[in-house]
């Protein structure tokens, strides 16, 4: 660093300096809104987009007036997800508080009108009411699915043995299959004429097997088909934990005479255990969001439709864009509570110990 | 009954020979390092005991029974690790109470010896910590408090103080003799550190590459090494070993010469029956006198670099045929560098090796 | 200690030694349990070798060959590749020269959008995580927390202002605009693993570089990230599969040019009328999972050591 760089001038809010990022901000502000009011939005977008890129400027110039290298490596992937992601995140969230829908013109502020239809109408409460306890109900079930089996698969490859990674990889197949195909496949699987699964109950009970026909069925066959993909991701995670307890710490345990039950928890869970935090939280937002596989296998019917699904439908289908992020936001809300609460546990643990 | 017995264990991994033909027996109540340099094969030696190695070939037999089969669980026996291998997710406590849970007895029992131990190590206001939370001292305290908080059939350590500072090591040198020797068990400690064995010891096997090269008390290895390694390898500052011809042996007396000097030395009678005259003489730097004149019985050598090491003095030197020798005087004794000295060796203490570099001696 | 590693060992067939080891009776154990995982996509890889009429035979015919009339014929199907040319070119049902499908160009984008984005979110990604591990921004936290938060969501919900959005640009239906989607898909996971990485790294060598008068930057190529090796190709083999089978942002806002195989496959498979093309989708899925079963394959090793950082904080 040269000094020259390393000198700052004081600036005061007023002072029009490429570094003085409130400033930027207000203008920037200013300018986005007026564009916005007065001018028509394919223009205004661009608009607004060269006033973010103001802001962003000055913010990196002052970073790097100050040194200060945090802001600056952070920016790009800022950027990036405030352009992507967050900005038609706070869209969707703006138009959750109008009327619109994307197959009409109009366009009208209802303020939190839909977040009152969502929640107090008499159809529509009922039926959202209906799709989030059948998400919760997948939630649960995948994700304990998932965590079980990939627990469960995770033990068995603890150990080194023979042939050890090409049996691993085989385990590991199925989250790479396109949801599309496994969909498909396993509607095939469980079809009652000509599906294997059918085949195989026929062999023992001579009748034909219809498994998607009630709720149960219909529920068990897409946890098992999402449990089945997915369980190897938390198999993978929960590995990476068990091969990382060191080895000297199990001959210690043998020295020490400690029982298998003993060792697993005093030992081996702890190492474990912010891995299967990390699983359950990606499975579980995961999971909140299943709808491919709903759609594939029973088009939402036996009492099978999520709010994910449900939300495809009105805000793609039914194109009422503005109810959908009314629930999405709801929605989100749920999730984020539920995260943090998971959080909370994870590190009230690590903490404690 | 406890005692410890290794004939002729070997373990390979491969080609490569870690132990060869390890014969040791340890009684008990006796305190057995194993020392060497790294790699010696002392480590495996003992992890063949604890059952962590399986013996490729020999006998291990613990407490009178044959143990090359068992797993570790089954031979009870109590180990310090080099890197205490504590327990990172339960407290000092808990680690110690963790090789109780096997004997099944009730909480308060188990508690009360737990405090017992404790009390022992001095471990008392740590018990509710985290080993991450505790100091490298503590940490080394747990991990004996762990092995000595059950009644097992041996205690094996592997580098117990390798990670301590030089006041804490000598300080827990003590505290451990002490603890060890009020359990009265068979002990082994793996070391390269020859002052903790020369100090916790009450005989020291020494290996290289595998082999054991003597087993012997603290004052035999020192006294009478058995072979050119040995002898140089125990000792501070090393000994002094220097290649030389035998060319007559008289009345006890051998002549001896090196690099164009001859001396004579009073020596054993086997001396006399070597096949080879290339020998080794070794002397320890301790074994000298400086003489005011030359003569046959001392060796000609300058003053080259002088080492104060406070109570006493090192002196390098350097003979006419240009060995280098480490001398140690006392320190009212005032060397100066270039000064030539006369230094007469100690008969008792001159240490004959032969070709082979194995000790002549009766 | 001096063993030698002969190609013996590499395949994994060590001998058996020391506690964690476990024999062929393991192997045995858990082969059989892996082939039973197996088998759903085993039975995907053996339809794209048969013909439609004997896709949904009742009994399943998994058989190539009936081995020297051991397999009863009813399990027998007569294995063929038809399938897989039919990926690329079809016969045009009126007569004439096959038709290209166009699957050639759609594997291209898929390599091509995945492995891009992909890339793209580990360095920019990477770079983020160094800040925020490093130095620690006001309400460091709270952007973590919110940037994790953009992955609650369904895709849905982003879907019909980013369409706008992309309309308005002309990102539609472009490489770019995919991409960038993509690169932003793929943030929150990248920032939060790498992160976990590097608050893992003991600072010592770092402090001690930094006191030699080398720059933040190199710090960070020179010492943290040969450290973090195994942490990058873990997020890379994460990222990858979850971008390679993307199907709803692809379905909206890819165009003729730029679709990707899964689009490609649900639409191709469709049929006209005559139900699932069974061979074909399974022969579409099984190319289509060769390049990331592979990649997946070698980077597996540092997956393991790679994930092992990679715990909650916050």
């Amino acid at each position: 660093m040269t000094s020259t760089t390393a000198q700052t001038i004081p600036t005061t809010f007023t002072t029009v300096a490429p570094d003085n990022w409130k400033l930027a901000i207000v203008v920037g502000l200013v300018v986005s809104l007026l564009a916005c009011l007065i001018l028509p939005p394919n223009i205004s977008f661009w608009i607004v987009g060269a006033m973010v890129a103001m802001v962003a400027m000055t913010f990196v110039v002052n970073a790097y007036h100050r040194h200060y290298y945090g802001g600056l490596l952070v920016s790009p992937a800022i950027a990036v997800l405030v352009v992507m992601n967050i900005f038609p995140l706070l869209w969707s969230l703006g138009l959750s508080f109008f009327a619109y829908q994307s197959n009409q013109q109009t366009i009208r502020f209802v303020g939190l009108a839909n977040y009152v239809k969502i929640l107090t109408d008499d159809l529509k409460a009922p039926e959202n009411w209906a799709n989030l306890t059948n998400t919760a109900m997948f939630v649960v079930l995948t994700v304990t699915a998932q965590m079980i089996v990939g627990f469960l698969l995770a033990l068995m490859f603890a150990k080194q043995f023979p042939l050890r990674k090409y049996l691993l990889i085989l385990v590991l197949t199925p989250m790479m299959l396109s949801v599309v195909a496994v969909g498909v496949f396993f509607s095939n699987y469980y079809d009652p004429t000509f599906g294997l699964l059918s085949y195989f109950i026929r062999l023992f009970t001579g009748e034909q097997f219809i498994l998607m026909d009630n709720k149960a069925g219909a529920v068990a066959g897409i946890v098992f088909a999402d449990a089945w993909m997915w369980s190897p991701f938390v198999m993978l995670l929960v590995l990476a934990g068990l091969v990382s307890v060191p080895k000297y710490l199990y001959e210690a345990a043998a020295i020490d005479r400690v029982s298998g039950w003993r060792r697993f928890w005093s030992i081996t869970f702890p190492y474990i255990r912010g891995l299967l935090m990390l699983a359950l939280l990606f499975r579980t937002i995961e999971a909140f969001k299943m709808a491919d596989l709903v759609i594939l296998l029973t088009k939402g019917g036996n009492g099978t439709m999520t709010i994910s699904y449900h939300l495809i439908r009105i805000a793609n289908e039914q194109n009422k864009t503005s109810e959908g992020a009314a629930i999405s936001y709801v929605m989100l809300f749920i999730v984020i509570v539920l995260t943090n609460l998971y959080l909370y546990i994870a590190n009230r643990r690590t903490e404690g110990a | 009954m406890s005692t410890i017995e290794l004939k002729q264990a070997t373990k390979k991994y491969g080609d490569f020979v870690a132990a060869r033909d390890v014969d040791l027996s340890v009684k008990k109540g006796e305190v057995v390092c194993l020392l060497g340099p790294s790699g010696c094969g002392k480590t495996t030696t003992l992890r063949m005991i604890a059952g962590l190695e399986r013996i490729t070939s020999g006998e291990v037999i613990v407490a009178g029974q044959r143990m090359n089969d068992l797993p570790p669980e089954k031979r009870d026996i109590a180990m310090v690790f080099q890197f205490y291998a504590l327990y990172p997710a339960l407290t000092v406590g808990e680690n110690i109470a963790m090789p109780l849970h096997y004997e099944k007895i009730s909480a308060t029992e188990m508690k009360a010896r737990v405090d017992k131990v404790a009390e022992i190590l001095h471990l008392g206001a740590v018990l509710n910590r985290l080993p991450g939370q505790v100091s490298e001292g503590e940490k080394q305290r747990v991990a004996v408090a762990r092995a000595i908080v059950r009644d097992p059939n041996c205690f094996l350590f592997d580098e117990p103080l390798s990670r301590l500072d030089v006041e804490l090591r000598h300080s827990m040198r003590g505290q451990i003799k002490q603890v060890l020797a009020n359990l009265s068990k068979a002990t082994v400690i793996v070391t390269h550190d020859q002052l903790e064995a020369l100090t916790m010891a009450d005989r020291i096997a020494i290996m290289k590459d595998g082999i054991i090269e003597q087993v012997g008390t603290p004052h035999e290895v020192f006294a009478k090494p058995a072979n050119v390694f040995v002898g140089s390898f125990i000792g501070t500052p090393q000994m002094n070993l220097v290649e030389a011809k035998l060319s007559k042996f008289e009345k006890g007396k051998a002549s001896i010469n090196f690099n164009g000097q001859d001396i004579e030395i009073t020596t054993n009678e086997l001396v006399g029956k070597l096949n080879s005259p290339k020998i080794t003489i070794g002397i320890r730097p301790r074994a000298f006198t400086a003489e005011g004149n030359a003569s046959t019985e001392n060796i000609q050598a300058v003053a080259e670099l002088i080492e104060p090491m406070g109570a006493e003095t090192l002196v390098h030197a350097r003979t006419k045929g240009g060995n280098d020798i480490r001398v140690v005087v006392p320190r009212e004794k005032r060397v100066k560098v270039g000064e030539a000295l006369h230094l007469r060796p100690d008969p008792a203490q001159t240490h004959v090796f032969g070709e082979d570099g194995k000790a002549v001696r009766l | 200690m001096g063993e030698a590693t002969s190609i013996w060992e590499k395949l994994g067939f060590r001998k058996a030694s020391g506690v964690s080891e476990a024999g062929w009776g393991q192997t045995l154990f858990a082969g059989i349990i892996s082939l039973i995982y197996f088998l759903p996509v085993l039975l995907i890889i053996i339809t794209s070798f048969k013909l439609q009429t004997e896709a949904l035979s009742i009994p399943p015919k998994f058989m190539p060959t009936n081995l020297f009339g051991l397999i009863p014929d009813a399990y027998v199907f007569s294995p063929t590749l038809e399938n897989y040319t039919s990926v690329f070119s079809r016969a045009m049902t009126s007569g004439g020269a096959a038709e290209n499908t166009g699957f050639d160009r759609y594997f291209f984008n898929s390599i091509m959008i995945a492995s891009v984005s992909v890339l793209l979110a580990l360095v920019i990604g990477t770079l983020a995580a160094f800040g925020f591990s490093r130095y620690p921004l006001k309400g460091n936290d709270t952007y973590l927390f919110v940037i994790l938060t953009t992955r609650m969501l369904p895709a849905i919900v982003v879907i019909i202002p980013v369409i706008l959005m992309f309309r308005v640009t002309g990102l539609s239906g472009s490489y770019l605009g995919i991409i960038m989607l993509y690169t932003a898909f793929n943030l929150p996971f990248t920032i939060w693993m790498m992160k976990s990485f590097f608050d893992e790294l003991s600072l010592d060598v770092e402090d001690a570089a930094r006191l030699d008068g080398s720059s933040g930057l190199k710090v960070f190529f020179k010492i943290c990230l040969p450290q973090v090796l195994a942490g990058l190709a873990a997020t890379f083999v994460f990222g990858l599969i979850l971008t390679w089978n993307e199907f709803l942002f692809a379905l909206l806002l890819t165009g003729i040019d730029t679709r990707t195989v899964p689009v490609a496959m649900s639409q191709a498979v469709a049929g006209g009328g005559i139900g699932v093309l069974w061979g074909l989708l399974a022969a579409i899925e099984t190319l289509f999972l060769i390049p990331v079963f592979f990649v997946t394959f070698f980077l597996q090793d540092h997956l393991l050591r790679g994930v092992t950082f990679g715990t909650v904080k916050r």
